[in-house]
């Protein structure tokens, strides 16, 4: 094992390591500590700082109300909120009566207000309507720091109100006693805060996920908005006008939001933090590498080539390193939209880990529909579509003329492969993510994953067994979860993090000896299945 | 500023064009057409789409959030209604269409923009290049229409002195919604001194009408010639619009 483990930790990328070294603002070497084990010291019970401020470390002093007291939240004060908190909603909710017939699951007091709110209408069709709202597993909400509602998953403006005023209420009541509210447990349910001034983020979920990854979700969210707006314009908006609706602004980009949290609910690469590479052999994506090397632009940053949130290849201007955070969000904003499927477009867009304070703008064009194909370059110029769309030109000529299209598009036809290939007794599924190089690599989702449920599940268990692993209490390098479906072994090293899932009949040797083999086959595949050069202009 | 912005996009658009035979119009294209500084290539160019064309303009759509830009340009583009679900423009979307002009192929470079606020600085800086204007208002939707005049404003303060804006009343097909009756839309046009017609992206109403009357003009505005009578685009729209609905013939 262990010697798998070397050959491994030798198959990184130039990319993220030339992040280390030069670009010491970059947020990756936290991220790597922060993942990493032993790196959280922190005594939280119930959410770990440490996942606050490893992804914006920056941003922590702007918090207003915590001054230096990150993490000094003990297990007391937290019991002490939740009985508050009920106190709270209990107050709230004033007719008893019908919640209690109309309810079976109150298991957290706050639905019970969220309820008594919905019953002022006594309206048959609106209480059906907040009876479905309430069963979504993970609602998320945006508020300003003046309580006003900014964003929420599920929408349900009237019952928002209500919800935002009880949320303010508890942030504001720890906060002058100098502290901060991290997350409520209540049975089954985990009500995790994120404090970014000027808005205040709040999940309401029933999932296995850990509090951390929860919160790191909500920092997604919240770098979203920042994607839009830039931070600038944020806080110069609440600087100017505490009382300002946010929603103005973010109107017709609901979308946007939405999708990414959907996107979360499915793809590990949010819970990994990396990002999926297309498999395709090597020589055919250096080619379209070079292909985007070479339409170069003054204001030109990025290169990017993209196919299903998979990056094919990316070019990057000398100095300038992306984040995988602003990565996913470029990816997730292409998704998320069919606008952008006909035509070019040029729109804004701020990536906030690389620099808050301003827009970057993307050329966004679709070089191929089916199989889909997408073409995404950064400039730095508003007003240079012209140039860039000619880049654009220039690579599509390019790749036509190398004859790029042939092998592009029969990897484009087979984005994932089948698990059969590594050749693995019991094998089903795995991720690998290689931490130097912030890349990840797992076979299709086959028999019997193939259902939309399966998936989910199965991604619950990588999730449940990721918060297991990097949880900030006793963190663990390996695990072995035996389950009536699967057995997973998850293996996280300061290299790499692997999570294997096998039949329920696999043996704990029958584990050892396969994971080890999978290793071996990642290392013989690498340059397929991982972009193993980093080319600039 | 703008003059330069042109010339360089038709440059990087003519070295695809170098091996491509002279079309038959080309000399009395060419010759003739050097009034505006409008992009006019002296033989014709192939455009991103691969179609050949002699001369080309920028079109802007503009207009609230949700009152059918993208609708009204699929509509014209490909003939298609865009059913379903509200899809926001995200930035800018450009799109090109060639249009055929009294023998003259005129490509329309057209930029479809998003209505909403936050992207109003990227639409400010695409307004200067832009020939014509297509300002949308939606019928069923009073605010949308009460917005024409900020909209007026703005175009007034970022577009060129010359621009053509035509003024567009869309979704007449909702007749039960209807909020803003055609009189209103008449009025406000002949205020501003703009030519006005009502739209349905949905049935196709006007829609080409409303493209090529702006060709039109355009063309005539940048290559008279000496014994042509002046193209009156006022009169054009009011000679060939058609009505919405049973009592207006």
């Amino acid at each position: 094992m262990s010697q798998s483990e070397a050959t491994i930790s030798t198959g990184t990328l130039s990319l993220p390591e030339n992040q280390d070294s030069q670009r010491s603002a970059s947020p990756a070497p936290t991220l790597i500590q922060g993942t990493e084990p032993g790196a959280s010291q922190d005594e939280a019970m119930f959410v770990h700082a440490q996942s606050y401020e490893d992804l914006t470390g920056e941003e922590e002093g702007a918090v207003p109300g915590s001054p230096g007291v990150e993490g000094a939240v003990e297990s007391s004060s937290m019991e002490q909120i939740s009985e508050d908190f009920s106190k709270l909603s209990t107050k709230l909710s004033s007719s008893d009566q019908e919640t209690q017939n109309s309810e079976v699951r109150t298991d957290l007091g706050r639905r019970e207000s969220i309820r008594s709110t919905g019953q002022e209408e006594n309206e048959e069709g609106g209480l059906r309507a907040l009876e479905a709202w309430y069963n979504h597993q993970k609602h998320v909400f945006v508020l300003s720091e003046a309580g006003k509602p900014i964003y929420s998953r599920y929408h349900s403006e009237e019952a928002l109100s209500s919800i935002s005023g009880v949320m303010m209420a508890l942030v504001s009541f720890l906060e002058t006693e100098k502290n901060a509210i991290r997350s409520i447990h209540a049975d089954a349910y985990k009500v995790v805060f994120v404090r970014r001034s000027p808005l205040v983020l709040v999940s309401v979920s029933h999932t296995r996920q850990s509090e951390q990854e929860i919160a790191q979700e909500l920092l997604y969210v919240y770098y979203q908005i920042l994607s839009l707006l830039t931070g600038t314009q944020l806080h110069h908006l609440f600087q100017q006008r505490p009382s300002y609706d946010l929603r103005r602004l973010l109107s017709g980009s609901e979308r946007i939001t939405d999708s990414l949290l959907d996107l979360m609910d499915i793809d590990p690469s949010f819970l990994l933090g990396a990002v999926r590479c297309l498999p395709i052999v090597s020589g055919a994506r250096d080619a379209s590498s070079s292909c985007l090397q070479q339409a170069k632009a003054k204001s030109l940053v990025f290169s990017i080539l993209m196919s299903r949130n998979q990056l094919i290849s990316l070019v990057r201007r000398k100095e300038h390193y992306l984040h995988h955070i602003d990565l996913h969000l470029l990816f997730n904003l292409v998704t998320s939209s069919s606008s952008f499927k006909e035509g070019e477009a040029w729109t804004p867009v701020c990536l906030p880990k690389f620099n808050s304070s301003g827009f970057f703008h993307a050329h966004i064009s679709y070089l191929s529909h089916d199989p889909e194909l997408c073409l995404l370059l950064i400039s730095t110029d508003r007003e240079d579509f012209f140039t860039v769309s000619d880049c654009k030109r220039r690579i599509v000529e390019r790749m036509e003329k190398r004859g790029c299209w042939g092998s592009l598009r029969e990897a484009l036809r087979s984005p994932f492969y089948s698990v059969a290939q590594v050749d693995i007794p019991e094998l089903r599924h795995f991720l690998y993510k290689s931490k130097s190089s912030g890349l990840f690599t797992c076979p299709a989702m086959d028999v019997p994953y193939d259902t939309d449920e399966e998936r989910r599940r199965l991604l619950a268990l990588y999730q449940y067994l990721h918060s297991k692993a990097h949880c900030s209490s006793h963190h663990l390098t390996t695990i072995y979860h035996m389950g009536t479906n699967e057995n997973i072994l998850t293996w996280v090293t300061d290299a790499f993090e692997l999570y294997v899932c096998f039949s329920p009949l696999a043996t704990k040797s029958i584990a050892t000896t396969g994971v080890s083999r999978l290793l071996r086959w990642i290392r013989k595949e690498e340059d397929r299945l991982f972009i193993l050069s980093s080319p600039t202009y | 500023m703008s003059r330069k912005k042109s010339q360089k996009s038709k440059g990087s658009n003519s070295p695809s064009s170098c091996g491509i035979p002279p079309a038959k119009e080309n000399g009395k294209v060419g010759s003739e057409a050097h009034t505006n500084g409008m992009v006019l290539s002296g033989r014709p160019s192939l455009s991103n789409s691969g179609e050949f064309y002699d001369i080309a303009f920028k079109v802007m759509l503009v207009g609230d959030s949700g009152v059918g830009k993208t609708c009204l340009l699929v509509r014209f583009k490909d003939g298609a209604f865009l059913a379903g679900s509200f899809i926001s423009t995200v930035g800018i979307d450009f799109r090109n269409k060639v249009l055929n002009v009294d023998g003259v192929k005129v490509k329309l470079q057209i930029w479809d923009t998003a209505g909403q606020e936050r992207f109003r600085s990227v639409t400010h800086a695409y307004y200067r290049d832009a020939h014509a204007l297509l300002l949308l208002y939606d019928v069923t939707n009073k605010s949308s229409f009460d917005n024409i005049q900020a909209w007026l404003t703005e175009i007034h303060e970022y577009a060129q002195k010359d621009v053509v804006i035509m003024l567009l009343g869309n979704k007449v097909d909702s007749t039960h919604e209807r909020v803003v009756k055609i009189e209103d839309g008449e009025r406000l046009a002949k205020e501003y001194g703009v030519p006005f017609m009502e739209t349905s992206a949905k049935s196709g109403l006007n829609v080409d009408l409303a493209f090529i009357a702006i060709a039109k003009e355009l063309k005539h505005r940048s290559m008279k010639l000496p014994n042509e009578p002046k193209f009156k685009l006022h009169d054009y729209v009011k000679k060939e619009v058609k009505g919405s609905g049973c009592c207006k013939s």
